[in-house]
């Protein structure tokens, strides 16, 4: 049987990736150079910073792929590309390059939703079962998508303001803590006890979520707790924001998973390394006999693999784009 | 020798096909919020107008800035990824000297792309090319202080710019700046980037927090 080799790029935020997956289940080669540490310097990823180290990293990061796989651009069936969403001057150089090799080498030019690509970082672990629930969870997302085929997403809600990794980073900011804030937060709220009263983050019937009100009251509890000159226990201040964060989360997706009949959940994106969430997830799992899938750290942050694994899906599907393919900032997962 | 030219810094993109500097096939557009889509079909294009292969380019040149920094780079993207992928040789140009190609009457040329609160990017060119002052990002009122009193000078931009000298719309001469840059040695696509001539501002601030 003839294989198919995906080449795929993904430069939505602050992550330079290229990966060559094979049949949208091994991966051959991955290269990810991150730009976390000099974002580290400014709080948070400065979106011109980002687009400027994607330029001047894109091409090595190529070549080191098709190194480390020891292959050429010939031997691609095609090119899998992030599209969007995501910061627009960062897609745009993973996007101009993969038009270019596109054109060059006469290749297929296959576009993923960002997304749809952390969905399907699982397939690289295990073959995805449906119908399934995935929860993607980052630094730029919170949405709850239901799956009844391969390809097939239906989404249920999302945030309606803030994604749940950018309320980490600025509760961590508020509690003079180091960037990225999630796992900082995530350590010391396992250290710190549940004493801080904090309301429960949009309890209603949707599958909707807002963070914005939780981070809020972090804010001014800060604020106010400084000007009456009171100490702040960041441990406990970390674990009853955690909580309340991971209650709503795991509330709303084991209310989907009931719904919608599902016994196959997968948690995506960079909070998917949360540890407070995961060991909660994996009780209520055990609890009502569902499978949780949760993606191995690597490919938890940004990468091409998973790029690579979705741009398989959508290849054999058909889908293509032209060469004036453009970069979304925003987009509906389809 | 078959040469591609791209630039995509300023007002205009454009996509040159040349035969030594004998152009073949030449397209121009408004660079507008189209560009992403536009550039890989515009060199298809074009391309395809000179009857020229792909693979069979021996040369690019690519303008580095400055100009807009989307704008630089969407093309310059394209130019390493191009130059990297098909070992070609990739040569930088400047936006600015490419701008004072433009025919004038005097001793010197002054291209000036607006960069607002009254700065710009400008630098002092001859008819041959030759840099009297080297790009920069500088206020309007320091330039104007630079300019030699001697000298017959005449400005070249696309912007609306009050300076007491003549303003000349840009008319470049892409086979002259190919001439000009025929015998450099070119660089490695790799480190073919952006000249953007001006830090970021969370750069800029951090710069400043730190002399505080």
């Amino acid at each position: 049987m003839k294989h198919t080799y995906i080449l795929a790029i993904e430069s939505s935020c602050d992550e330079t990736s290229v990966a060559i997956i094979k049949d949208g289940r091994e991966e051959i080669a991955t290269v990810v150079l991150s730009q976390m540490d000099t974002h580290a310097c400014f709080g948070g990823v400065v979106p011109e910073v980002a687009s400027r180290m994607h330029i001047e990293n894109i091409t090595m990061v190529l070549e080191e792929c098709l190194k480390k796989a020891n292959m050429t651009m010939e031997e691609m069936d095609a090119i899998a590309i992030t599209y969007g969403p995501g910061l627009i001057g960062s897609l745009l150089i993973g996007l101009e390059a993969a038009k270019t090799l596109a054109y060059l080498y006469q290749k297929p030019l296959v576009p993923v939703h960002h997304i749809a690509g952390h969905i399907y970082a699982n397939n690289l672990v295990k073959p995805l079962e449906f119908p399934l629930i995935a929860l993607v969870v980052s630094g730029g997302h919170t949405d709850i998508i239901y799956m009844k085929e391969d390809y097939s997403f239906e989404r249920l809600g999302g945030t309606l303001d803030d994604a749940v990794g950018e309320a980490y980073d600025k509760v961590a900011r508020v509690l003079g803590l180091s960037y990225p804030g999630g796992p900082v937060v995530d350590k010391l709220a396992s250290e710190g006890e549940d004493t801080y009263s904090l309301p429960l983050p949009l309890d209603d019937d949707s599958y909707n979520f807002s963070f914005s009100g939780i981070k809020s009251a972090v804010i001014n509890l800060v604020h106010n707790e400084k000007q009456r000159g009171n100490e702040i226990n960041t441990a406990n201040l970390a674990c009853s924001f955690q909580n309340r964060v991971v209650e709503i989360l795991t509330k709303k997706t084991m209310r989907a998973l009931k719904e919608y009949g599902v016994k196959h959940l997968i948690i995506a994106g960079g909070v998917a390394a949360n540890k407070g969430l995961r060991t909660c997830f994996k009780d209520l799992c055990e609890e009502n006999d569902v499978e949780l899938i949760v993606p191995a750290m690597k490919y938890c942050t940004d990468n091409a693999a998973m790029i690579g694994a979705a741009g398989y899906f959508a290849y054999k599907l058909g889908r293509r784009a032209t060469l004036d393919l453009n970069s979304k900032a925003n987009d509906d997962l389809k | 020798m078959k040469n591609l030219l791209i630039d995509t810094a300023c007002h205009d993109r454009i996509v040159a096909v040349l035969e030594d500097d004998q152009i073949l096939a030449f397209k121009q557009e408004l660079n507008d919020h189209t560009l992403s889509s536009r550039m890989v079909p515009m060199i298809q294009e074009t391309l395809e107008e000179a009857k020229i292969e792909p693979s069979n380019i021996d040369t690019i040149y690519i303008v580095t800035g400055p100009g807009s920094f989307t704008g630089i780079r969407v093309g310059v993207t394209i130019a390493k990824t191009y130059a990297w992928t098909l070992s070609k040789k990739i040569v930088p140009l400047s936006e600015l000297e490419l701008l004072a190609t433009t025919p004038f009457v005097g001793d010197y040329i002054i291209p000036y792309i607006d960069a607002r609160r009254d700065y710009g990017y400008t630098g002092i060119y001859d008819h041959t090319g030759k840099v009297i002052m080297k790009d920069s990002h500088i206020s309007r009122e320091n330039l104007l202080k630079t300019i030699p009193e001697n000298k017959k000078v005449v400005f070249v931009s696309n912007d609306e710019i009050d300076v007491p000298y003549d303003v000349l719309k840009p008319q470049i001469d892409i086979s002259e700046m190919v001439r000009r840059h025929k015998m450099d040695p070119g660089v490695n696509p790799h480190e073919c980037n952006p000249n953007y001539l001006k830090m970021t501002e969370a750069e800029e601030n951090l710069l400043k927090h730190d002399h505080d």
